[in-house]
């Protein structure tokens, strides 16, 4: 990038309810049409009128495909209406990061809910056999991003680290029962040894076929990290992302929310072939405009991980992906000239969503990348 | 006696968890929820009453954390952000604390269906600790986390005398920041003794049995000060522990040792699982044998329904075989 503060999402956007009901098969109300197709012209999408047929038409899998390029092209395309210079198709494709993964890959089985907090849980799955590849899951996706935008493509990639701590796992442990008497060892080497067979056998193969199919810059989400921020899981998060991105032509970066950064701080460093960090920040800091230390308390955080020694790049969240507070492109901008002042050089940040924009609507992620990609051009004005 | 049960909130069934999301979602009314919670009740106290575990609870499936009944009732504290429940990918609400704690009325038997326990079981209750009540809060208040820490052992005593009087004669005290330590930071002898003494406030005039149940992390790094706490039974989360150093102390109570590991799909083999129970009773009991749990190591609500059902049986199953070894 040859300008200050590019902007970038991190992933997810919402699907919409006609790419939701229609990927399902079911048929779509006039209204429901009639919004898909406003939503084509407001963002300049052409050829509106073949999208309107296939939106009336029974349901197929050709039609279903088609509603899965549609709602990319239209993703992506409101990413570049907004201004955005990095993007992706927000994840119009996947269900949702874990198990997009997981389905398509063998010897997983899903056993089902569990809690993540009050009425709200997520699918669980149990490895049962070694995992083997079976079908590509991104690839598919990424050509078609990279066929529809000139912009930067940057693909996020569910890290091992993730899914292996979202996954129950048989098969490692039952393997491990006669070799190592001591339970919290034998957990702990399971864990190890699933890890580095699934990079081995999945996910490396899959980053080979998206780095041959030309791209450029991978995204390893990561939440998962410091769950158990022990040393030894920390280390062991190291060296499967180190694994993992070793000797590709390919930037890679990490993406990391809603956790402990004085427990990630320590080991960042350590990363190997990691260009950038993005973060969430904005869910922990004020609205008030100000680039004082009282005001941007969010942000204070970044002073850890410039004291550890990361030099790096930072994906700076200015974006709340859990409201739909619009941020003013002033707080934007002084979210940004604040971190600019802590990590000295500012050319190491990109103005970022916290995380993806799977919770908010598409009118509220749309004005909130409106304000991403003004008040970065405010901050890059106040710098010049 | 050689036992078994469940050591905290069970997994709501599947068709439980679509109501819940139904009402999420504004699809169905409060009403129709409330009769989904009591139908699926039934049926998770059944499965214990099924397995004949010694003591039985109602499954707390209305419990959204171990510390939202208290959080919601107490005068005092109020529902704060999410945060993480130790390391696990579940949450809860911190508890925010504003005002001095006060118990206005009855805070467990509201949300616990005291009326379905059967008749002919024994009853258990799980509460939250006052060492973990006070470390997961946000206390805005009290001068220190002790402070808050009395503060709520004095309730929670209130709260316990209320329970036993309805009828439940085993209380367990869920410590799992009593354990957990991820850096290695240990607990210091103060700070143990102010939990000692807190949880002697805790259950100052009891007569039931009280369990302090800790999980997630080493229980070996609280001994030998923990055989002093003034409760009947210690809970030991064996997949965290150090076994061969808890097998160094002649324990003069009871225990209740997680073997079923709770965060783990896998179904372990039970002759294992006995010949762990068997060297840790041998140890700890040079003579006399004291009573003995065999449980979950945690709440069994990090695993899907079904197989926690099975988890429960094979608690079961290893509760018989330590009784046919030890009892005959």
């Amino acid at each position: 990038m040859n300008k200050l503060f590019p902007t970038q999402e991190i992933g997810s956007l919402s699907k919409p309810k006609w790419r939701v009901k229609a990927y399902r098969g079911n048929p779509l109300s006039e209204e429901e049409i009639t919004e898909a197709l406003n939503w084509g012209r407001k963002l300049g999408i052409s050829d509106l009128e073949k999208f309107a047929e296939i939106l009336r038409e029974k349901n197929s899998p050709k039609r279903r495909k088609a509603i899965l390029e549609w709602s990319a092209k239209y993703a992506i395309k409101l990413f570049e209406t907004a201004g955005l210079n990095i993007l992706y198709d927000g994840e119009q494709w996947r269900s949702e990061m874990y198990e997009h993964v997981i389905r398509r890959t063998a010897g997983f089985e899903f056993l089902g809910y569990v809690k993540s907090f009050d009425y709200r849980y997520f699918r669980k799955a149990a490895c049962v056999e070694k995992p083997k590849y079976s079908k590509s899951f991104y690839l598919e996706e990424f050509v078609f991003t990279k066929k529809n935008t000139e912009r930067v493509v940057k693909v996020p990639f569910t890290g091992p680290y993730t899914l292996v701590d979202w996954t129950f796992n048989e098969y490692y442990e039952r393997k491990l029962v006669d070799k190592i008497k001591d339970f919290k060892l034998r957990k702990f080497e399971a864990r190890r040894e699933f890890i580095f067979d699934l990079i081995k056998e999945v996910l490396r193969t899959e980053i080979k076929k998206l780095v041959d199919a030309g791209a450029k810059w991978i995204q390893i989400d990561e939440p998962a990290v410091t769950t158990n921020p022990t040393d030894e899981e920390m280390k062991l998060f190291v060296e499967a992302f180190n694994e993992l991105v070793k000797g590709f032509n390919c930037k890679f970066s990490l993406h990391n929310c809603y956790s402990n950064y004085a427990v990630l701080a320590k080991y960042v460093c350590d990363l190997k072939n990691c260009s950038q960090l993005s973060i969430e920040f904005a869910n922990r800091d004020s609205r008030d405009l100000g680039t004082e230390d009282y005001v941007r308390k969010g942000y204070g955080d970044l002073k850890i991980f410039e004291e550890e020694g990361y030099n790096g790049d930072y994906g700076l969240g200015v974006i709340d992906v859990h409201t739909n507070f619009i941020e003013p492109p002033e707080l934007v901008r002084d979210r940004i000239l604040y971190a600019a002042k802590i990590v000295k050089d500012p050319v190491r940040i990109y103005a970022s969503t916290d995380c993806g924009l799977r919770t908010r609507s598409w009118d509220i992620s749309f004005k909130k990348l409106q304000s991403l990609v003004s008040g970065a051009e405010l901050a890059r004005k106040v710098l010049s | 006696m050689i036992g078994c049960y469940v050591t905290g909130i069970l997994p709501r069934p599947d068709e439980l968890i679509e109501k819940t999301r139904a009402y999420d979602r504004g699809r169905i009314t409060e009403k129709e929820l409330e009769e989904n919670f009591s139908k699926y009740t039934d049926i998770v106290i059944e499965a214990q009453a099924s397995l004949n575990l010694s003591f039985v609870t109602d499954g707390m499936l209305r419990w959204q954390d171990l510390l939202r009944p208290f959080v919601e009732n107490l005068v005092g504290a109020s529902v704060g952000s999410l945060a993480r429940w130790f390391n696990n990918n579940t949450f809860y609400r911190k508890p925010v604390i504003t005002e001095p704690l006060e118990r206005s009325g009855e805070i467990v038997k509201k949300v616990t269906y005291v009326e379905k326990l059967p008749k002919n079981r024994q009853w258990k209750i799980i509460l939250p600790a006052p060492y973990t009540f006070a470390t997961l809060s946000e206390n805005r208040y009290y001068k220190d986390e002790n402070e808050l820490m009395f503060s709520y052992a004095k309730i929670l005593n209130e709260e316990i005398k209320s329970l036993a009087e309805s009828g439940f004669s085993y209380i367990q005290l869920s410590d799992p920041a009593l354990t957990y330590d991820p850096f290695k930071s240990g607990i210091d002898k103060d700070t143990l003794s102010f939990i000692e003494d807190s949880l002697k406030l805790a259950v100052r005039g009891l007569k039931v049995k009280t369990c302090l149940q800790t999980f997630f992390g080493d229980f070996s790094k609280i001994l030998p000060e923990a055989l002093d706490f003034p409760v009947t039974h210690l809970g030991i989360d064996i997949y965290e522990t150090n076994i061969e150093e808890v097998r160094t102390y002649d324990f003069g109570k009871g225990v209740c040792l997680g073997l079923v590991d709770a965060r783990s799909s896998l179904l372990e083999k039970v002759e294992e699982l006995v010949g762990v129970a068997e060297k840790i009773i041998d140890s700890i009991y040079p003579s006399k044998i004291n009573d003995v749990f065999i449980a979950p190591n945690c709440d069994l609500e990090f695993l899907p329904w079904k197989r926690a059902f099975e988890k429960m049986k094979l608690t079961r199953e290893i509760t018989g075989k330590l009784e046919e070894k030890f009892l005959e």
